[in-house]
């Protein structure tokens, strides 16, 4: 997947934006890499990015010397260096990692008379896939279970993580107790599930109890509040705390290790606290070709917006290759797969009609999501004719509802069905594509902490569920789930190398080193209909880039509305 | 829509296209296909609205999206030099890479021409420029441009990516016993798959189990069809299940009309056996038409069952698709269908007027006689509805025969039942007496499924998948599919 390389004994993964280590970074978000200098591994030849490489050594903190060069040509720079440098690589790999570079790459031929052959272009195949959203599909369904086992099994299966995370950051003499152990005034550490007291948080019981008479509260896009309190709770009992922990950014469900000691008070003075950090994450295994997944959520059908329409299309067009010149169309060729990542569907086409309306009311009418899921027959149609496609369900979608979402029913889509590339899958998401481990959701999970948690921005709550290791801590709490018992499935096994979730209001992406060498690429996936923005991940060097559409409409005439404004 | 109307042709003077291009696709296409003969007043749009994508080139000419792009290219090009063409509004699409927020993102955009420079000096790297579109109006949004492709598209779903510059090898269709499952994916059923399949295709002719017996007197006529039908393409096989689908629907929605159909149906084969084919053909365009009258917003759907008429019709005569003017093709359509078609369905028509009451008479006064009149109309016994025979089909062992008893069995079943049941519950019903009746018949029966055994499997087969297919349909449908027969009669005995 990713070239890597060895700049004494640290990795190197090319092509990345992040800062693996060292002072400085480039602009143009490529990798750099630090350490110290014994042997320089540099595998040039096999580099076939075109941009810019750069090799900064450093001296006991000073500058020693800068070599750069097109690593296009191999080795062209060479760096020079003595046992005890600090060696700083930085690689501008933003141009040919990029799909918009590579379909620049070919002349332009269409702004010509018709030739007699057009070429051609033959999509990647698929080299190893593999489904791994076993976890979350539900065999039997039963209902009838309380949603304390799921907090139960949770507990028990992190607190292994968390001790050993707790004995790494507080030393491995730390005292470790159980909430009834607790000694007042002593320092110990102690694991629990949180759980987060908050006034604003809807209740139905609150709603519905007579004596309040409250009118039903206006739906709002956070419910933290000042007097939110943390409460922390283990198998058998439950304390609240206070102290230097942020009470608005943690949310109910959450299992980590906090630091501190009992007062007299019965209340738990935090002094730290800690997560269960990344999982552990299996190497990818290097791709020798660009190969990029597309990933697009919130499609929005049936929703009435013609415009986002045309920008459905082009993004159709431009997988299936048809829009674009030869250079586009190649590089088109090279998305090896399109994740669909949930709201394929309008949130208009959810008419509560049905339920509050007669019944003779409404016989003739159809509901409002049958137009729209033909409509999303055709497109899916189209990709899986072209290209394999994973879809998920997501928050508007119809399956149902409560947490891992069951793959959409095949009868739904008589069209699209008839090709083997169409995949309809679970919720969350978990596959293993061409050695590149994906996961990821249509969104609920995060946008839940987002409504309950003091974090605004989506890509950030991404990153803070891969540190606690869960997926979805609101979950059983403000967020439908099925009741599980045996094994939580929101528990990160291992950890992705391509975390994602759809449905966010803006794209963003970034790259997070694990202090056990993890890579993971983190994607906030934009709805498409307000956004017309999808997201290109290279599979070789985890590049993301996003892709989007526009028409033109009477009102932009100074290319304000294309995104183009100044 | 039509673009070539004004002067895309090749025989315009000079603003045609490459020869290697015609001849590629055969002059004769060329100067039969109405679109591309040359109008009166050449280089004008006859109306403002026209324009011509690459996209809907490329599907009408069928040629390669490329080659479509630069016909237009050329066309403009052409056009502008003879100054002929100064009216023409060109939109192009545009791609490269865009500086945004500090990430470089791959911006994909359609354009006016006068924006084309612009938008391009805006993009830190352009990786497409190509013509887009051609249009005689100044467009005011891209909106009409998604209408044209889309119809163009509708019409062309089944080879959509045909002349894409992608192909992709793993993208085939599923084998057609696959596809036909609906349940395919994870929990396909293999051994069920083929006999559905089957069954999907008789019910196309819109006979139901008696078709076995049919298709080997005729095995020429209707099997000779599908035969063809399925090695044509697998496709053809899906959209048989969409069709009957769609049957399926009609039934369920145009309810009363169901049993008279049944009965012109057998007809058809009692008048004018000498051409299955045809009546097979248009039967189902009957039903096509039905659907359109009943159900306005089905409509959306029919260019897809449409859509194989229009192509075959197209190979032969060299006609060009238009589906946006569905109301004028279906015109066009009965044209073409002879008049037998139209005498039989005026025939329908009546003969339901008439046999209405014959029914209700029948239940009012003797109840073994309403089976014997159906069978009396009609020798092969032809089950009132498409819907229950795919199920009927789907299990081996009783033969037709006993499929049909069984369904005249439970016909006679439902009205006792139906009976018992207004009693206790008639005061409850207001309005729609027929509905609520039909309900709580099928509750009845549901119940008898479950209980009682001595109408043993066919009948529980046959409730079974129907309630299935209802079920991502609508649940107001299925209230009113549940059995028509009943209520009808139900309504004719109010009066």
């Amino acid at each position: 997947m990713v070239e890597r390389s060895v700049i004494g004994g640290m990795p190197l993964w090319a092509g990345q934006g992040a800062r693996i280590g060292g002072r400085w970074r480039p602009a143009g978000g490529g990798a750099v890499a630090c350490g110290e200098v014994s042997r320089v591994l540099l595998p040039w030849t096999s580099w076939r990015w075109g941009g810019l490489a750069l090799l900064v050594s450093t001296r006991g903190g000073g500058l020693s010397g800068i070599s750069r060069g097109k690593s296009e040509q191999g080795l062209c720079c060479t760096p020079k260096t003595a046992p005890g440098d600090h060696l700083l690589l930085g690689l501008d790999t933003s141009s040919r990692a990029m799909f918009s570079e590579q379909a620049a790459q070919r002349a332009h031929t269409l702004l010509s008379p018709p030739s007699a052959s057009n070429a051609t272009f033959a999509r990647v195949p698929v080299v190893t896939y593999t489904n791994s959203s076993q976890p979350f599909r539900l065999g039997e369904r039963s209902f009838s279970r309380q949603y304390a086992h799921i907090y139960a099994t949770r507990l028990i299966q992190m607190r292994p993580f968390l001790v050993s995370r707790a004995q790494q950051r507080w030393g491995s003499g730390v005292l470790v107790k159980k909430l009834c152990e607790l000694q007042p005034g002593e320092k110990c550490c102690v694991v629990g599930t949180l759980f987060k007291a908050m006034p604003l948080q809807p209740s139905i019981l609150r709603e519905v109890s007579e004596e309040h008479n409250l009118l039903p509260q206006p739906p709002r896009s956070k419910y933290i509040h000042p007097d939110d309190e943390l409460i922390l709770e283990d198998e058998l009992q439950r304390i609240k705390l206070e102290g230097t922990i942020d009470v608005s950014k943690l949310v109910t469900g959450t299992v980590l290790a906090v630091l501190g000691s009992a007062g007299d008070d019965g209340k738990f003075l935090v002094e730290d606290h800690c997560f269960a950090g990344l999982a552990p994450q299996k190497p990818a295994c290097p791709l020798d070709t660009d190969r990029f997944v597309l990933l697009v959520s919130g499609l929005g059908l049936g929703g009435g917006g013609g415009e986002s329409l045309l920008g459905t299309q082009l993004l159709v067009d431009v997988v299936t290759g048809q829009l674009g010149d030869e250079g586009e169309q190649c590089s088109a060729a090279h998305v090896s797969r399109v994740i669909l990542a949930g709201n394929l569907l309008s949130h208009n086409t959810q008419s509560r009609d049905s339920i509050n309306k007669a019944k003779y009311l409404t016989k003739k009418t159809q509901a409002a999501s049958v137009e729209a899921v033909k409509m999303l027959d055709e497109i899916l149609l189209q990709l899986s004719a072209s290209v394999p496609v994973d879809v998920m369900p997501g928050e508007f979608d119809p399956t149902n509802y409560t947490l891992p979402q069951q793959p959409l029913h095949p009868c739904m889509f008589p069209l699209a069905t008839a090709y083997s590339t169409l995949q309809l899958v679970t919720n969350p998401y978990q596959a293993t594509i061409d050695g590149v481990r994906f996961l990821g959701t249509s969104g609920q999970n995060v946008s839940d902490i987002f409504r309950y948690s003091s974090m605004e921005d989506h890509l950030e709550i991404l990153e803070w569920t891969l540190q606690v290791r869960h997926i979805s801590p609101t979950a059983p709490d403000t967020l439908g789930c099925y009741p599980f018992y045996k094994t939580d499935p929101f528990i990160f096994p291992e950890c992705p190398h391509v975390y994602f979730c759809g449905n966010t209001p803006s794209f963003g992406s970034k790259i997070i080193q694990g202090p056990e060498d993890q890579t993971v690429l983190l994607v906030a996936v934009p709805d498409f209909s307000t956004t017309q923005t999808a997201c290109l991940v290279n599979l070789r060097s985890l590049a993301c880039q996003p892709i989007s559409f526009s028409g033109f409409g009477a009102e932009d005439e100074d290319l304000g509305g294309l995104g183009l404004g100044p | 829509m039509r673009a070539c109307d004004w002067g895309f042709g090749p025989s315009e003077g000079g603003g045609g296209l490459d020869p290697s291009a015609c001849s590629r696709m055969g002059l004769v296409q060329w100067r039969r296909s109405p679109l591309l003969v040359p109008q009166a007043g050449r280089g004008l749009l006859p109306h403002r609205q026209i324009q011509v994508t690459y996209k809907w080139l490329s599907y009408t000419l069928g040629v390669h999206v490329n080659q479509a792009k630069q016909m237009l290219y050329d066309y403009v090009e052409r056009k502008r030099k003879e100054n002929s063409g100064a009216q023409l509004h060109v939109t192009y699409l545009v791609s490269g890479s865009l500086i945004q927020n500090g990430h470089s993102c791959h911006k994909v955009a359609v354009v006016r021409e006068d924006k084309l420079e612009a938008v391009k000096s805006k993009l830190a790297v352009t990786a497409s420029v190509h013509v887009y579109s051609i249009q005689k109006a100044m467009l005011k949004d891209s909106g009409p441009l998604f209408n044209t492709d889309y119809d163009i598209l509708k019409s062309n779903l089944q080879n959509c990516s045909k002349f894409s510059a992608i192909q992709c090898a793993a993208a085939v269709p599923r084998a057609p016993a696959e596809s036909s499952s609906s349940e395919k994916l994870e929990q396909s059923d293999p051994p069920v798959s083929p006999e559905m399949q089957a069954s999907d295709e008789l019910t196309t002719n819109g006979h139901g189990p008696p078709v076995p017996k049919q298709s080997s007197q005729q095995p020429k006529g209707i099997m000779g069809m599908f035969a063809s039908k399925a090695a044509s393409k697998a496709q053809d096989a899906n959209k048989e299940t969409k069709t009957e689908a769609k049957e399926v629907m009609n039934a369920s929605s145009v309810g009363p009309k169901a049993p008279g159909k049944g009965n012109v149906i057998s007809n058809f084969f009692g008048k004018a056996a000498m051409n299955k084919l045809k009546v097979n053909l248009d039967s189902e365009q009957e039903v096509k038409e039905e659907k359109k009258v009943e159900q306005p917003p089905l409509s959306v759907t029919e260019p897809k069952l449409a859509a194989p008429v229009d192509l075959k019709k197209s190979s032969k005569k060299a006609e060009p698709v238009r589906m946006q003017q569905k109301e004028k093709k279906r015109r066009k359509q009965m044209e073409l269908s002879d008049d037998e078609t139209k005498e039989t369905e005026n025939m329908k028509k009546k003969r339901r007027r008439i046999k209405l009451p014959e029914s209700d008479s029948s239940e009012d006064e003797v109840i073994p006689d309403s089976p014997g009149a159906y069978e009396a109309e009609s020798p092969s016994p032809p089950p009132p509805s498409p819907s229950p025979e795919p199920v009927l089909k789907t299990e081996p062992e009783p033969p037709p025969v006993k499929g049909s008893d069984g369904e005249n069995k439970r016909k006679r079943k439902r009205v006792l039942k139906s009976k018992t049941f207004t009693d206790e519950e008639g005061c409850m019903v207001t309005e729609k007496v027929y509905e609520s009746e039909s309900c709580t018949d099928s509750e009845e029966e549901l119940k008898m499924k479950t209980s009682s055994v001595h109408r043993p499997p066919a009948m529980a087969v046959k409730k079974e998948p129907k309630e299935e297919r209802k079920g991502p349909k609508k649940g107001t449908a299925a209230m009113g599919k549940a059995n028509r027969q009943v209520a009808i009669t139900g309504f004719f005995q109010r009066k």
